[in-house]
C-alpha cells in the first residue's frame, strides 16, 4: 500500500498540472479572493439628491445622510431629470427625494415622507441606502418628538418615545461582512474541485497512456483495495498541507473570524478530505483524457456552493435539489466549516454534517472500489500486458491505415480531376 | 485539389462532425449550461425567502411579550419554530444551524414597561448566512418598532388623538423606498440574470480554447490550416462558427426562459439583450482565442481561461459592489466581457433607458471580440511547428 502511496506521489509531484491544482491554485486562489472582498462592506455609496423643499429640516436630514458611513452624496440636482440623468450613467446609485411640502407637514404634525429611489443592480447598495436613511431619520425622529412634548423631563421623554428599546446583536460576524460570509465557503469547495481536478488529470493520463499499451498503477498487486487505499493515502498526505494552508493560514492572514478549536477542526476535515478523495477518485473514471477534466467539472463549483446553503437558505430551496445536494462532500463541508469557523460550533453541534460526510465517504470508497476492480480484474488476467499492448498496437495500425486510404482516395480524386482539366484544355485547344 | 474540401464551409462541416464524434462536447455546449439554467432559475424560485426559521426566547412570559411573539410570527418571512428556555438553549440552535436568528424577551419587560422604565428586547441573527440573517433582521427590527411604537400609540389614544395624529407624533419622519427595476427584491431576478450567461461565457471560453488546442495535440493543425489555404484567420473563424450557433441557441433559451416564461423585468424589450448575449458569445470566443494564440501551452491556456469564467462572476460585481473592490482589480474589470454585459443588463432590462447610455458597453465587448487580431498569426506558427508536451 505505502507503495502505492509513493509511486502516486511520485506521478504526482513530476506532473506539473497536478502540482498547480493540488499545490499553485490552493495557494494563490484564496489570496486573490480575499484580495477581492477584502473591503468586507460597502461605505459611502454615491447618491445624489433632490431637495424640493430647502427648509432647514430637510438640509439637516441631508447632512446627517452624508455623515453616515454607509452614504455620500455627490450632488445636489435641480430637478429629478438631472438627478436620473446622473444614476443611468452609474455616477451614483441611489437618489433621495425630499418632497416641497415635507416641512410644512411637519410642521402641522402630521407625518413626511422622505423618498428613496434606489438602484436594484446590487443588493448591497439597497442595504446601505436602507440602513443609512433609517439611522437618520430615527435619530431624527426622536429629536422632533422632544421639542414636542414640552413640561417633561428629559426622562421622561425619552420613555414617552420610545417605550420599549431594543438593541441588534450580529452574532459570529459583527462586521455583517460580505467577506466572512463568502470566503469559509469559497475556502471548502476549492479543496474539493482542485482535488477533483487534479485526480481526473492523474487518470485521464494513466487512460491515455493505458490506451498507448501502459498497464494501471499497481495491477501487480493482489488486493484492489491496497492500490485505492495507497492512492487515497497519498492524496491525503498532500491535502494534509494543503487543507492546513487553507483552512488555517488564510483566514489569519486576512484577520477574518476564527473560532474553530483544534480538536473539532481536524475530526471534521478528515472525513470531509476523505469522502472529497473518493469522490474524486470515483468521478476521475468518467475521464478520458487529460484535459478533459476542465471542461466537466469546473462548472459544478458554481452550482456547488449555491447547493450547500450559504447563500440562498436551505429552508427555501426545492426538495429534489435538497436532496441532490447531500451527495457532494461540500455541502457538509462548507455547512460544518463555517460554523466551526465563523461560529465557533464543537463537534457536537455539527454531528449530522460529520456523519453525513463518513456516510460519502463509505459510498463513494464501495463505488470506486467496484469501478476499480472491473478495470483491475482486466489488466490483472495473465498476459494482460501482452493484450493491451497488442491492442494498443492494433489502434495505432487502424489509425495509420485509415489516413493512407483517405490520403490514396484524395490522391484518386485529385488525379481524375487533373486529367479532366487537361481533356478540357485539350478540347478548347481544338475548337480554337 | 478538389474544391469541396476547402474553404470556410468544409472548415464548419468538419467541425460540426468533429463536435459530434466526442460526448464531450455535448456535455459541455448543451448540458452544462441547460443544467445550469434549470438548476438556479428552480432553485430561487421563491424569488425572496419566505417563513425563515427563528426562534424565541421568552424570559418574560407575560401579555406583552406574547403579544409582540404574536404579531412576529405573522410577519410573511419570519416562522417562529421554537420557543427556547433560555439564551444559551437559543445560541446552541444557532449554532446547530436550527434557527437564522431569535428574538430576546429578558424577564421583567411588561413591568418595567408600565412602570415606565424603558426595558430592551434584543435581536441576534447568525451572519454567518448572511442573506437570511438580513432579511430575518428587517422583519424583526419593525417588528421591535411595532412593539414600542404600539405601546405608545395605547397611550396617545388615551389622551385623545387620531390615527393620523398619532403616527405623525410617533414617526415624523417615514421613509418610503423604492428599489428600481425590482420592487420585489426578487433574489432570482437579482442572481439568475447575472449567472446563467456568466456560466455561459466560462463554457465558451473553455470549449473555445480545448477545441483548438485538441488540433494541436492531435497533429491535426495542418490539415487544418491547409484546408483554409494558410489563412489562419479563415480557419479559426470557420472552426468557430459552428460553435457560436450552438452557443446561440443556448443564449437564446435562457434569454426567453428569463424574460418569457418568467417575465423578469426587460424594459427595453427582447432585442437589446439578444444583442448583448451574442457579443458576450464573440467577446468570450476573442478572449479565449487571444489566450491561446498568446500562450500555445494546453494546459496553461485552459487554467487562464478557467481562471477568466471563475472570477467573472465575482468581478461583474452583482454581489459585492466592484467600488469596493481594489483599484487594481476594478481597472481588471474591464478585460471580462461578463462585467460589461452585466452592465448592459442594468441599463437595458432593470432600467431601461436609452441605449446610447450602455453604447460603451456594447463597444467594450466588440474590442475584447477583436483582440485576436493583436496575435493570431501566433497561431498559425504554433499549427506547424506546436509538438504536444503532456
Amino acid at each position: 500500500m505505502l507503495d502505492v502511496a509513493g509511486k502516486e506521489l511520485r506521478n504526482t509531484i513530476s506532473d506539473i498540472g497536478v502540482l498547480v491544482f493540488f499545490v499553485v491554485v490552493p495557494l494563490l486562489y484564496p489570496l486573490l479572493y480575499a484580495y477581492l472582498y477584502g473591503g468586507e462592506v460597502v461605505r459611502e455609496v454615491p447618491v445624489v439628491v433632490v431637495d424640493e423643499c430647502r427648509s432647514a429640516t430637510s438640509r439637516e436630514f441631508l447632512r446627517k445622510s452624508d455623515a453616515t458611513p454607509d452614504l455620500k452624496i455627490i450632488s445636489y440636482c435641480a430637478d429629478m431629470e438631472e438627478a436620473r440623468n446622473l444614476m443611468h450613467r452609474h455616477k451614483a446609485y441611489g437618489l433621495i427625494h425630499i418632497p416641497a411640502e415635507f416641512e410644512s407637514t411637519l410642521v402641522s404634525g402630521r407625518q413626511a415622507t422622505v423618498n428613496l429611489y434606489c438602484d436594484m443592480s446590487g443588493l448591497l447598495y439597497y442595504k446601505a441606502m436602507l440602513s443609512g436613511c433609517t439611522m437618520v431619520s430615527l435619530e431624527m425622529n426622536r429629536d422632533i418628538q422632544m421639542t414636542r412634548l414640552s413640561g417633561l423631563s428629559d426622562r421622561e421623554k425619552e420613555v414617552m418615545t420610545m417605550p420599549v428599546e431594543n438593541e441588534y446583536v450580529t452574532m459570529f460576524n459583527p462586521a455583517n461582512g460580505f467577506q466572512s460570509f463568502i470566503i469559509p465557503a469559497i475556502l471548502i469547495l476549492l479543496l474539493q474541485q482542485t482535488l477533483v481536478l487534479g485526480v481526473s488529470m492523474l487518470a485521464g493520463t494513466e487512460a491515455e497512456r493505458r490506451r498507448a499499451g501502459v498497464l494501471i498503477l499497481g495491477h501487480e498487486y493482489d488486493n484492489p483495495i491496497t492500490v485505492l487505499g495507497g492512492k487515497a493515502f497519498a492524496y491525503l498526505l498532500v491535502y494534509g498541507f494543503t487543507a492546513t494552508y487553507v483552512l488555517c493560514f488564510v483566514p489569519w492572514l486576512f484577520d477574518m473570524p476564527q473560532l474553530w478549536q483544534m480538536p473539532t477542526l481536524v475530526a471534521f476535515i478528515v472525513p470531509f478530505l476523505l469522502s472529497s478523495i473518493f469522490f474524486a477518485i470515483c468521478i476521475s473514471f468518467f475521464v478520458r483524457d487529460r484535459e478533459s477534466c476542465f471542461l466537466l467539472f469546473v462548472f459544478v463549483s458554481v452550482p456547488l456552493i449555491f447547493m450547500s446553503g450559504i447563500s440562498w437558505p436551505t429552508s427555501n430551496m426545492p426538495t429534489f435539489w435538497k436532496v441532490l445536494a447531500q451527495f457532494f462532500p461540500s455541502t457538509h463541508g462548507i455547512n460544518g466549516f463555517a460554523r466551526i469557523n465563523t461560529s465557533g460550533a464543537l463537534l457536537q453541534d455539527v454531528r449530522m454534517e460529520a456523519l453525513s460526510l463518513w456516510i460519502l465517504t463509505g459510498i463513494y470508497f464501495m463505488l470506486s472500489l467496484f469501478i476499480y476492480e472491473r478495470m483491475y480484474r482486466s489488466d490483472k488476467m495473465p498476459g494482460a500486458e501482452f493484450v493491451i499492448s497488442m491492442r494498443a498496437r492494433a489502434r495505432r495500425n487502424i489509425r495509420v491505415a485509415v489516413r493512407d486510404i483517405r490520403e490514396a482516395g484524395q490522391e484518386f480524386i485529385d488525379t481524375t480531376q487533373r486529367i479532366q482539366n487537361i481533356r478540357r484544355y485539350r478540347r478548347g485547344k481544338k475548337k480554337n | 485539389m478538389s474544391g469541396s474540401k476547402q474553404g470556410f464551409w468544409a472548415i464548419a462541416i468538419r467541425e460540426v462532425l468533429r463536435m459530434k464524434s466526442r460526448p464531450l462536447y455535448g456535455l459541455s455546449m448543451i448540458f452544462a449550461p441547460l443544467f445550469c439554467f434549470l438548476f438556479f432559475t428552480t432553485l430561487m424560485g421563491e424569488g425572496l425567502p419566505q417563513s425563515l426559521p427563528a426562534g424565541v426566547v421568552d424570559e418574560d412570559n407575560t401579555a406583552v411579550s406574547r403579544s409582540i411573539l404574536r404579531n412576529l410570527d405573522s410577519y410573511q418571512q419570519t416562522e417562529i419554530i421554537k420557543q427556547y428556555a433560555n439564551f444559551s438553549e437559543a445560541r446552541e440552535a444557532l449554532q446547530k444551524n436550527e434557527i437564522y436568528g431569535f428574538f430576546y424577551i429578558p424577564k421583567g419587560t411588561q413591568e418595567m414597561a408600565s412602570s415606565q422604565q424603558q426595558p430592551k428586547i434584543s435581536i441576534y441573527t447568525n451572519s454567518t448566512y448572511l442573506i437570511p440573517a438580513s432579511l430575518l433582521y428587517r422583519d424583526m427590527k419593525t417588528m421591535a418598532v411595532m412593539a414600542s411604537a404600539a405601546v405608545g400609540r395605547e397611550v396617545l389614544y388615551a389622551k385623545g388623538a387620531n390615527l393620523d395624529q398619532a403616527m405623525g407624533f410617533l414617526q415624523p419622519i417615514q421613509m418610503d423606498m423604492r428599489p428600481l427595476g425590482n420592487p420585489w427584491l426578487n433574489y432570482n431576478i437579482y442572481l439568475t440574470n447575472t449567472l446563467l450567461p456568466a456560466v455561459l461565457s466560462l463554457m465558451i471560453l473553455l470549449v473555445t480554447c480545448f477545441s483548438i488546442h485538441t488540433e494541436l495535440k492531435d497533429g491535426t493543425a495542418r490539415e487544418w490550416m491547409s484546408m483554409a489555404n494558410d489563412s489562419v484567420f479563415k480557419a479559426v473563424s470557420a472552426k468557430l462558427f459552428p460553435q457560436t450557433m450552438v452557443f446561440t441557441l443556448m443564449a437564446l433559451i435562457y434569454l426567453i426562459l428569463l424574460y418569457g416564461l418568467l417575465g423578469f423585468p426587460h424594459n427595453n424589450g427582447f432585442w437589446p439583450m439578444f444583442l448583448a448575449a451574442e457579443l458576450l458569445i464573440m467577446a468570450s470566443q476573442g478572449f479565449a482565442v487571444f489566450m491561446v494564440s498568446a500562450i500555445p501551452s494546453l494546459r496553461w491556456s485552459l487554467s487562464l481561461c478557467t481562471l477568466w469564467g471563475v472570477l467573472s462572476i465575482p468581478i461583474s460585481g452583482f454581489s459585492f459592489p466592484v467600488m469596493g473592490m481594489p483599484p487594481a482589480l476594478q481597472a481588471l474589470s474591464y478585460m471580462f466581457p461578463v462585467r460589461h454585459y452585466f452592465l448592459i443588463y442594468v441599463d437595458q432590462a432593470l432600467h431601461g433607458i436609452p441605449m446610447v447610455y450602455s453604447a460603451w458597453y456594447y463597444v467594450a465587448l466588440i474590442v475584447i471580440a477583436s483582440l485576436p487580431l493583436i496575435d493570431i498569426h501566433m497561431l498559425r506558427k504554433a499549427a506547424y511547428e506546436y509538438s504536444y508536451m503532456p
